[in-house]
């Protein structure tokens, strides 16, 4: 397993290593650049002054040598510096970071608590009126677009019910109070869950029907263990697989998957930084969120076979 | 028992969550909370681009002039504005070449603010700061225009600028910010020689809070990239004391949620970086039908939309077919179906605040609509009318793409707006839009919109007209695809009045100028200008003194004068 996990590692740098340069090398042939953005802005900047900012931004050099440049600094350490913000990254992307993964893993802790179980049960009571109400309820949630839920959740809870406020982090002045946070927390994580509730709920209940379906399970009844076992001990168990793929991949997106979430709720993560990175061309923020989505998803998947072993016994790792 | 306990738990969190509610707060001086929708960055007043940099930097930062809200330039830190007339400024001959110098001098109370004077060293570290190849300044005229800062020792407050040549706006220097050097200068030493290493270590950007670094009527006390920023008064500062005792600027990137935020509470108003102008148009009519305490303002602005006209496209080299397009188009009707007639009908590319604006009809060409007119020059251009309803001429069909930023609502409704027009008196119009990155990194740099490209300018009164109408300034592979005249015109009659206008002094003359060029500009149709964009604002009723200037200096610049009553 040791042996598995470490080629498993060194594959994972090698592909962001290649991932990497790919993916400068397509920003760089994106139309525009950070000059074009401030000539936008400001109509006063001259020819001059766009070559001088192309020289001192480096932009007239190949993107190898920039590749390279920018390569030689994140293995010093240094994240380099944001052009649209003007700080260092990791003066800029650090606090987001921790904020999108509290988003994130309270949505998703709060989705798995909610859709594993309803899934498991409707899978149970297949054809049920309660069958017909989840599969509904899960269906509303992959169809809802986020923005629509995200708008709807603040006029009812911010606007005619004052519960939660519109909009933000914390409320300004007192950043340190957990209490105040979590008030911030819960319109953007129920709007997240729900999202993803429905497509939990819909992969357990599949799962789980086709797993209740096999042989053993009639065995373990015809042995006379009791239903609890039997659904939980071999069922769930057996139906854990899908489960475990679209989990992990979940994780391995959080922290460029909430960006409408966020987006609408104000919220200060990540998402919306990657994406005005991206079009902004500050590519020093782009490639270090980059760098950091391509280690998740080959992480998360690396987990996932990991959990497969777990959950499995029939899998091996050689 | 479960029905009591939820029950408790229920009125716990009710209780818990409504005290905080924002919405229960009463609008007074103690705090007033504004809405942006538009990304700041570091507040180093030599650095920064973004709009909402700017905007935020009016509350915390003052410049030796600026424009007020009247389009007036007036002093701000200076004590006055030096002029030829007043003797505060001369024309001389420095190294042989024709120069002008100016006398500035820097109010007694202008402090930073931590207490340190504002002094014409100030000024000269700026200018020493953007002058670096190692910092990046965008315009850096705005600062090399001044070639030397001088002072007597005695007085370090007055100030000589020696200008780089006879410039005749040499006193409209509002964007030439000063630095602190008891603060900045340690900086820039030790950093002048790395690339981009002045910014990254500025106080600016490592120590936003200091309050030495700023001297207008607030100082920072909070700074959260991305999310907002915390303003609290300067004691020091030069003029009266500001009333709002704590103004907090938030972000809130989807502009779809600012009104529930608004109305939520969380924020007090929504700044002119904001409302797109439908959602405006959406709200005012909320706070009439539901008489909420807001006012919905909206003010003109400088900033022009408008259509290029691809002068190398065959059927756009004909002036005949150029004007047919602007006679074809109902511009009034547009604004008022559109915008409920808030944003008015652009003539040319000056805006009415600006002096040398004019609309009368000895002077430039008015298009008004005129279906008949339209149809006229066409003809006379040889294009007739086809059985298919589009003109025809040499078997080929008079169709014109027609391209903008793609998703952007207003823009795309304007186009089916026009694009109509146009199909009533026979010229097809096939739009073909593109996300705005793309549209404006590549196919107006380059050129290669077609035939129309719709986009806007933002201006100053008595703009330069070089850089958009010189033909020195039309872009392509030799300089680089840089310059703003994508139209391709190219006059030399107007180049003669781009260069005239430069070193022109006298306003009278300057005034004849641009009129000249705005007759050309209007007979030769290298652009169609549809209409004046306004800058849109809501404010509590209870906010007093708030006025939306329309122009670069934002409403900031007036901001100790606000209060809530």
């Amino acid at each position: 397993m040791t042996t598995y996990i470490l080629r498993r590692l060194i594959q994972t740098v090698i592909v962001i290593l290649l991932l990497s340069y790919f993916c400068f090398y397509v920003m760089t042939l994106m139309p525009g650049d950070p000059v074009e953005l401030m000539i936008q802005s400001n109509p006063k900047i001259t020819s001059e002054d766009v070559a001088r900012l192309r020289t001192l931004y480096g932009l007239d050099q190949p993107a190898y040598k920039r590749y390279l440049n920018w390569a030689g600094s994140i293995t010093q350490g240094d994240l380099g510096y944001s052009r649209t913000y003007r700080v260092p990254v990791s003066e800029l992307i650090g606090p987001k970071l921790i904020n999108t993964f509290i988003l994130s893993m309270a949505s998703l802790g709060l989705a798995l608590l909610i859709a594993v179980p309803l899934g498991v049960y409707s899978a149970l009571r297949a054809g049920s009126k309660i069958d017909y109400a989840v599969n509904f309820f899960a269906f509303a949630g992959i169809s809802v677009p986020s923005f629509w839920l995200g708008i709807v959740l603040i006029i009812l809870f911010a606007v005619w019910l004052p519960l939660f406020p519109a909009g933000g982090t914390f409320t300004i002045g007192v950043e340190g109070s957990i209490l105040d946070r979590v008030k911030y927390l819960v319109l953007p994580t129920l709007s997240l869950a729900y999202l993803q509730i429905g497509t939990f709920v819909r992969y357990t209940r599949s799962s789980m029907m086709e797993a209740m379906r096999n042989d053993y399970i009639r065995t373990a009844k015809a042995k006379g263990l009791s239903r609890r076992e039997v659904i939980w001990k071999h069922g769930f168990r057996n139906a854990l697989l899908p489960l475990i793929t679209i989990a992990t991949l979940s994780l391995s997106g959080i922290f460029s998957g909430a960006l409408i979430t966020e987006t609408v709720f104000a919220y200060q993560g990540v998402g919306k930084l990657v994406y005005d990175s991206i079009i902004s061309n500050d590519f020093n923020v782009a490639m270090v969120s980059f760098i950091i989505s391509v280690t998740m998803v080959l992480t998360m998947n690396l987990l996932a076979d990991i959990l497969y072993g777990f959950a499995d016994p029939r899998i091996s790792f050689k | 028992m479960k029905k009591t306990i939820m029950n408790a738990l229920i009125a716990t969190v009710l209780s818990a969550t409504m005290i905080q509610s924002p919405a229960q707060a009463a609008l007074n001086n103690n705090e007033f909370k504004i809405g942006i929708s538009q990304e700041f960055e570091t507040l180093n007043p030599i650095i920064f681009t973004m709009v909402a940099s700017v905007y935020m930097y009016g509350l915390v930062g003052r410049s030796l002039v600026a424009l007020d809200a009247n389009g007036k330039w007036v002093p701000q830190l200076a004590k006055s504005i030096p002029t030829l007339e007043n003797g505060g400024a001369k024309l001389v001959t420095v190294k042989g070449k024709k120069t002008v110098q100016a006398t500035w001098e820097i109010l007694e109370k202008a402090k930073w603010g931590d207490g340190q004077p504002v002094v014409c060293d100030d000024f000269k570290l700026a200018r020493e700061i953007a002058e670096s190849p190692n910092v990046s300044v965008g315009a850096k005229e705005t600062f090399t225009q001044v070639d030397t800062i001088e002072w007597d020792a005695k007085n370090p407050k007055k100030c000589t600028f020696t200008y780089d040549k006879a410039r005749w706006n040499f006193n409209q220097i509002g964007q030439f910010y000063a630095v602190p050097r008891h603060l900045e200068e340690a900086v820039f030493k030790k950093w002048k020689d790395k690339k981009e290493g002045y910014e990254t270590n500025s106080n600016y950007a490592k120590n936003p809070t200091m309050e030495g670094l700023y001297n207008g009527p607030y100082k920072i006390q909070e700074v959260k990239l991305g999310s907002h920023l915390t303003f609290v008064p300067n004691p020091h500062f030069y003029g009266p004391a500001p009333q709002i005792k704590k103004i907090v600027i938030k972000l809130f990137p989807n502009t779809a949620t600012l009104e529930a935020n608004l109305r939520s509470g969380t924020i007090d108003s929504i700044s002119s970086l904001g409302f797109t102008m439908d959602q405006a148009l959406a709200f005012e009519k909320k706070v009439k039908s539901e008489s909420l305490p807001y006012s919905v303002e909206f003010k003109p602005s400088l900033t022009y939309e408008h259509i290029d006209l691809n002068l190398e496209n065959p059927i756009l080299k004909d002036v005949r077919v150029r004007k047919a397009l602007v006679y074809s188009i109902n511009r009034e009707d547009m604004v008022k179906a559109l915008f409920d007639g808030k944003q008015p009908v652009a003539l040319h590319n000056l805006a009415t605040i600006d002096p040398w604006f004019t609309s009368d009809p000895k002077k430039i060409t008015v298009y008004s609509f005129s279906k008949r007119e339209a149809s006229k020059l066409l003809d006379e251009a040889g294009w007739k009318m086809g059985p298919d309803g589009v003109r025809m001429k040499d078997g080929k069909k008079l169709s014109l793409t027609f391209m903008t930023t793609a998703g952007n609502k207003i823009r795309e409704t304007v186009q089916t707006f026009l694009q109509n027009n146009w199909k009533a008196v026979g010229i097809e119009v096939v739009i073909k839009n593109e996300p705005a990155r793309v549209f404006f990194g590549e196919t107006m740099k380059k050129r290669k919109y077609g035939a129309m490209g719709m986009y806007a300018w933002m201006s100053a009164p008595e703009s330069d007209l070089k850089p958009s109408f010189h033909s020195s300034q039309i872009p392509s592979a030799k300089n680089g695809w840089s310059g703003q005249n994508q139209m391709a015109w190219s006059n030399p009659k107007v180049d003669e009045i781009c260069e005239k206008m430069e070193t022109e002094f006298d306003l009278k003359k300057r005034i004849a100028l641009a009129q000249e060029f705005l007759k050309l500009y209007t007979d030769e149709v290298p652009v169609i200008p549809l209409y004046y964009r306004s800058d849109i604002a809501v404010s509590p009723l209870a906010l007093k003194n708030f006025r939306l200037p329309g122009h670069q200096y934002s409403e900031t610049n007036e901001a100790e004068t606000w209060t809530v009553q």
